[in-house]
């Protein structure tokens, strides 16, 4: 058994014999354990604590909105009814602004701590937001079947989440296929209470139950695929909880934090980075930006919560001294329509900005804001593949090889 | 399986109708059962224990209290009332306040209601049948703002679930839930929305790539002016687009009926939908050869549900090794499976709650492609939670969930006391009701140590409070175990 089999099949199958149970959370998940996924991610010379946080607005957000045009005729006269007006848009320069709802993220970007890069899509731009967002998350628009995501793939290259479960942590309901690996499968968690087992009320015991828990849920050779995915992902889920759980345990807290689901969300990032979870990438999600109707109250909403969520974020980064560890990368699966529908809305579209935050960054504008008269199809045309922009990631922050990772040499955008 | 077809299922000497068989008939067609209600269905014939399932109409279902939304109604009248008049601000405000948060609060109740109908009904695929098309003709909050929009649907989809699909295309592409999750009520001429006409195509009737970006917006026009009023569909004619269209090739000035009768008339359509009934009921990835027939047979059928379930039911693939407990239950499998396979007394309120921290909540659908299937319900996280699930039906409370009560609940029940002499004969008869096939020797012996012995034949009988405790944790161990996730 190589130690890639033994870490992937081993740690849950140690968990057969019943007497090596505290082996394992001793032993080979302890945070000094041989296999520490800081110890084994990043190529020499990259730091090995740094973190990478991937916001999802999902639905679609309008771009335009967003990094508003506000000198842009062919803006106003396409968006009669919700175009921002010129006098609130915060200016980054003499032609762009930000949606003033975006004013908290404005400091991080006065203090270069925010990148902008516009017009980012990809040839051939799918207007389902299925088929869109499954692109961004394998990083493959031609459709070719990519079972893995792209963090997943960068995962895989190193093979951290096979060793770690912790490794990739996914803040919600569901894994997004992004963070989707072919050695092991990271750790979802939402409420940090409900993340642990709990034995019966009134049974024989917590400790004898706990026991036989390990014995029905440990996986065995040659079991159907199913099954087989249920065993790990309850054993990864038993190791990982208490650790989760601890990390969150130390925060200390004292940032106040918007009420918002994703502010939560965020704060909970926080909360298990300054515990020290040994974790690469999380992932967070917002919904909400497929605007089709009454675009006006709904997105400036949630630019807020995006802002305001990011900016707290930061201040409680700040706080424990791990600001400079983070980047934090937003993406949405497409941008809308330039011009606006009958019902105050906008719908699908193609080209949009994408926006990174960090400390360790160059801020400012990268890319241009695509043309509003040139279009296709009545859509933005994308100067720079979000590929591009992953890969960037991937070799400056993470210290990977993109090439093997997204199957092409993509130009790096200078950000970092 | 290379002779996957839709070959009817001839029991047989060695491969008999049983109860694994009909077990997985009621989960799937269902809810899942009690152990009686298994060897019931498995007593009767097999082509008649497919028609008790699916001719469902012949069986008279219990009364149930349907949502009263009559106050609400009032209220919202009263609305537009004041907001016609001269009312003051302040209290056209305070109403609608008040009247957002009974609307709130129908929602729940809605909720509770629908979960209690899926927990008692006689009529199991009926609400099965719902819930598929909650999942793919998806509307739902916070897009749908009015709770008795949603009623209304549900009921549709009681009403026209195992009908005709076309009919049921066009009654939803009239349904105020759905015009305003989709955004229709506000499609105008001059100015569309492409919301619902996207999605009609891409998630409801064909798949994506049998259609272009132009025919999306040709349709969006066709579809102008289809909007409600109240809770009725109201076509507004000086919102309608009058003009041509060009729609999957045909030119006309065409509206919205016309956009459905070209959608049925094309290839896709008849594959569609038997696909995601197949991945539904029976398994993912489906063979295309038997999709294939499953088509023609729906096509000819002139978009009649009902033969292609029984298809389905009635065929070989669906008894098959890919189709047997390979599905992992939705969160309403598992909660309301859980539900009825114990007879548990738990306030529907905790359940609906619990299937919303497993994911699944009903009425808010995680996005309009419905809800995830396979894997997609099971992560590190949501195992936990499904896992400790059985803490509401066995103590009344789980982590996440304030804690109803938290008094031990009956469990002597989940057994027949009179036979059972050893330790495997409890382990037996609760196998049998949760896991309904028979467990690997290494799990089975670690069930047995929860009786505190190592060996089938040691003698046990329910008496005194240790063997209740034993019992206990017996049936929260299976119900944390990877075979209690699928049906």
């Amino acid at each position: 058994m190589t130690r890639r089999e033994f870490v992937k099949k081993g740690l849950t199958m140690i968990a057969v014999g019943a007497t090596a149970p505290s082996f394992i959370t001793r032993t080979a998940l302890a945070m000094n354990n041989p296999w520490d996924v800081t110890q084994v991610t990043s190529r020499s010379g990259s730091p090995d604590d740094r973190i990478l946080v991937v916001v999802q607005m999902g639905g679609g957000n309008d771009g335009l909105n967003s990094i508003v045009p506000f000198t842009n005729d062919a803006y106003y006269r396409a968006r009669p009814n919700l175009a921002v007006p010129q006098k609130d848009v915060i200016r980054l320069n003499d032609d762009l602004g930000f949606h003033p709802s975006l004013a908290k993220v404005k400091e991080l970007y006065d203090k270069g701590a925010m990148a902008v890069v516009q017009g980012v899509g990809y040839p051939n731009p799918s207007r389902s937001h299925f088929k869109s967002m499954e692109i961004w998350h394998t990083a493959d628009p031609e459709g070719r079947v990519v079972r893995y995501g792209w963090i997943g793939r960068y995962f895989d290259s190193k093979c951290p989440v096979c060793e770690q479960p912790t490794a990739g942590v996914n803040v919600g309901q569901s894994m997004p296929l992004a963070m989707q690996a072919e050695n092991g499968m990271g750790v979802s968690v939402e409420n940090p209470e409900a993340f642990q087992w709990m034995s019966a009320f009134n049974g024989i015991g917590a400790r004898e139950e706990q026991e036989l828990f390990r014995l029905l849920n440990a996986p065995a050779p040659n079991e159907p695929g199913t099954i087989d995915f249920l065993r790990h992902t309850a054993m990864n889920a038993y190791v990982s909880s208490e650790k989760v759980r601890d990390s969150v345990r130390a925060y200390k807290g004292g940032i106040e934090y918007p009420n918002t689901r994703f502010a939560a969300s965020m704060q909970l990032i926080a909360q298990m980075i300054s515990g020290k979870l040994p974790t690469k990438v999380y992932y967070a999600h917002m919904t909400g930006f497929d605007t089709h109707a009454n675009q006006r109250g709904a997105h400036e909403n949630l630019m807020e919560q995006l802002a305001d969520g990011v900016a707290a974020f930061y201040k409680d980064l700040e706080a424990q001294g791990n600001a400079d560890r983070a980047v934090v990368l937003a993406f949405s699966e497409f941008g809308r329509r330039v011009a606006e529908n009958g019902s105050g809305g906008t719908d699908h579209g193609t080209a949009a900005p994408m926006f990174v935050f960090g400390q360790a960054l160059k801020g400012g504008l990268y890319g241009q804001q695509p043309s509003l008269t040139d279009l296709s199809d009545g859509d933005l045309r994308h100067a720079i593949d979000f590929r591009s922009v992953y890969a960037t990631i991937l070799d400056r922050w993470l210290g990977a090889d993109p090439q093997k990772i997204l199957g092409h040499n993509f130009d790096r955008i200078p950000f970092i | 399986m290379a002779e996957a077809s839709l070959r009817r299922f001839q029991p047989s000497a060695s491969n008999p109708w049983n109860r694994v068989k009909a077990a997985h008939l009621l989960n799937r067609a269902g809810f899942g059962g009690t152990p009686e209600e298994i060897t019931r269905l498995a007593s009767m014939r097999f082509e008649a224990a497919v028609e008790h399932v699916l001719s469902y109409e012949q069986i008279q279902d219990s009364a149930f209290q349907e949502v009263d939304f009559s106050e609400l109604r009032q209220m919202y009248a009263e609305l537009i009332q004041l907001r016609r008049g001269r009312a003051g601000e302040q209290t056209v405000r305070r109403l609608a306040q008040q009247t957002n948060r009974a609307n709130r609060l129908k929602f729940q109740e809605l909720r509770v209601n629908w979960l209690g109908r899926m927990i008692q009904t006689k009529r199991p695929l009926q609400e099965k049948m719902a819930l598929f098309w909650h999942g793919h003709l998806v509307s739902g909050l916070p897009e749908t703002r009015v709770a008795e929009h949603m009623a209304l649907q549900i009921d549709l989809f009681r009403r026209m679930g195992t009908g005709n699909f076309k009919d049921l295309i066009l009654a939803i592409s009239r349904d105020p839930a759905m015009l305003s999750y989709l955004d229709n009520n506000t499609n105008r001429k001059g100015k569309p929305n492409e919301n619902y006409a996207r999605e009609l195509l891409e998630l409801f009737t064909m798949g994506i790539g049998n259609y272009t970006e132009e025919d999306v917006k040709e349709a969006a026009r066709a579809f102008t002016g289809w909007t409600f009023a109240g809770s009725e569909f109201v076509f507004r004619r000086n919102q309608h687009d009058e003009g041509v269209k060009t729609f999957l090739g045909r030119t006309g000035s065409w509206d919205g009926t016309d956009i459905i009768n070209i959608i049925f008339e094309q290839p896709a359509t008849a594959r569609f939908l038997p696909r995601k009934l197949w991945e539904f009921f029976a398994y993912l990835s489906p063979e295309e050869a038997l999709l294939e027939d499953l088509g023609g047979i729906f096509r000819r059928s002139n978009w009649e549900i009902k033969p292609v379930l029984r298809t389905m039911f009635l065929a070989e693939a669906f008894y098959s090794e890919r189709s047997l407990r390979t599905q992992i239950k939705s969160p309403a499998q598992l909660v309301v499976g859980a539900v009825r396979m114990t007879g548990a007394d738990v306030p529907e309120q905790a359940l609906v709650r619990s299937m919303d921290l497993m994911g699944q909540v009903l009425l808010y659908p995680p996005n309009v492609g419905g809800w995830p299937k396979g894997h997609g319900w099971v992560n590190t996280a949501s195992i936990l939670i499904r896992y400790n699930f059985s803490g509401l039906l066995l103590s009344g409370g789980m982590p996440g969930l304030r804690q109803a009560r938290a008094i031990p609940a009956r469990v002597d029940h989940l057994i027949d006391a009179g036979k059972v002499r050893t330790a495997g004969d409890v382990i037996q008869q609760l196998v049998e009701r949760f896991i309904q096939e028979p467990l690997e020797g290494k799990r089975r012996w670690g069930l047995l140590r929860a009786f505190g012995t190592n060996h089938e034949d040691t003698p046990w009988t329910l008496d005194g409070a240790r063997s209740q405790e034993q019992l206990r944790s017996a049936v929260h161990l299976i119900m944390s175990m990877p075979e209690f996730q699928l049906v």
